[in-house]
């Protein structure tokens, strides 16, 4: 445990305890069937395995809720399903609500307000995340599968806008400097104690940081940190892009934990969907 | 580890909604207020993203077969709850039921699944029920 954890982690628990009861009942609330608090206190308390070469082993499958937890089927027995917002299961209590969205955004420069409200407002007609392209970092989120070996890492991802990954060197290679910018950009990465650090540039221009306008330059660069405890992975990303921001931006920080359910190829993905859009409107929730 | 397990379950807490999908709404593309009832076959699903699509065969009052196409949820919602792209054609020439709402733009023969009801009476709804 480095200093900065020595600090960190008694405030964070103690901020938890003057919560513990709203937030025991998020997250079940949340995820009732999987990512609950004790099957994450019973991941996070197990040994962090490491390779032979002595580095933490950051390989497996993760789940991180995967965006979709508001998706909890109830069944009844002549095989009817539901999917969302659905009553209760038959004898069973109704479900908790769904906890309300909790927003966060980049804070652009004031000359650039304006822009964000217009890119906003035209995110239907804009945001290349409605068109089957890759979301972009961080807007991907965590991965869904990593490999590791001794010269670098992989992730691969699972997403509605199809099957991605990024190849992260971690055995001292500097970022290359005739790769054309792209989706996921460039990145490379290096491992520090429990910790995998993953420093991303190259970037096109094409993908928003999260919801509502979102923007960024091509000089953007996320640095994303996984910190392995047990058979969990915190993980944080912070957003650089100092000529439209300003400050770094900070994520809300994710939790992923180990899972036997593989990832599957996803589906083909083609929207059929953006020409009939009358209002513009979109779900109002950042991804 | 107590404060190992304290900082996971902080980070829980506020990652709540970090990674929903971002995504058009429904009530922008489809009149909610519009509520029809279809009876048809369905003679292809589009196991596709962002949104699955169900191809229904409803003959009209004179006799003329028209496809509608209705949409619903992604194929990884689907799969949460352990539905295929079989399970949700039902059988080879069953006549379903589905409640649907149609697009605001005009376009004739387009909607989103409310619900779908199979011949032996077992439903599924992407939405309530």
């Amino acid at each position: 445990m480095n200093m900065t954890h020595r600090f960190l982690i008694p405030i964070t628990a103690l901020a938890m305890l003057a919560t513990a009861g709203t937030a025991l009942a998020q997250v079940a609330a949340r995820a009732p069937d999987r990512g609950t608090v004790q099957q994450l206190q019973k991941l996070s308390a197990k040994p962090t395995p490491k390779l032979a070469d002595g580095r933490v082993d950051f390989n497996g499958t993760w789940d991180h809720l995967g965006g979709i937890e508001f998706v909890r089927p109830v069944k009844r027995a002549d095989g009817s399903i539901c999917l969302i917002a659905c009553g209760p299961a038959p004898g069973g209590a109704p479900p908790a609500p769904f906890p309300p969205v909790q927003t966060d955004f980049p804070k652009y420069k004031p000359e650039l307000q304006a822009k964000v409200a217009d890119l906003k407002k035209r995110q239907v007609e804009l945001d290349s995340n409605l068109r089957c392209q890759a979301p972009g970092v961080p807007r991907i989120g965590p991965p869904a599968k990593i490999i590791q070996n001794a010269r670098e890492v992989v992730f691969l991802y699972d997403d509605v806008n199809g099957a991605f990954f990024r190849i992260i060197p971690t055995d001292g290679r500097p970022h290359r400097k005739d790769v054309p910018a792209s989706y996921l950009g460039d990145a490379i990465g290096r491992i520090e104690g429990d910790t995998l650090i993953v420093e991303t540039v190259a970037f096109n221009e094409d993908t928003w940081l999260t919801d509502n306008g979102a923007f960024h330059t091509k000089d953007l660069k996320v640095t994303e940190r996984f910190r392995r405890v047990g058979d969990t992975i915190e993980w944080r990303a912070t957003v650089q892009d100092p000529a439209i921001l300003v400050e770094p931006w900070s994520l809300k920080p994710q939790v992923m934990w180990i899972t036997d359910i593989e990832v599957e190829e996803p589906a083909r993905c083609e929207d059929r969907d953006v020409p009939h859009i009358i209002d513009g409107s979109h779900h109002d929730n950042p991804r | 580890m107590r404060f190992r397990v304290g900082s996971l379950l902080a980070v829980m807490v506020v990652s709540a909604a970090a990674t929903l999908l971002a995504h058009h709404s429904v009530p922008g593309q489809f009149d909610v207020s519009k509520p029809m009832t279809l009876k048809g076959i369905i003679s292809k699903v589009d196991w596709i993203n962002p949104h699955i699509y169900v191809h229904l065969d409803v003959k009209d009052a004179g006799g003329t077969t028209n496809t509608w196409a209705l949409a619903t949820l992604p194929t990884a919602m689907m799969r949460r709850a352990g539905l295929t792209r079989e399970t949700l054609q039902g059988k080879p020439g069953e006549e379903v039921t589905i409640t649907a709402v149609p697009a605001r733009d005009g376009s004739k023969h387009l909607g989103w699944i409310n619900k779908i009801t199979y011949a032996d009476g077992h439903s599924f709804a992407p939405t309530g029920q």
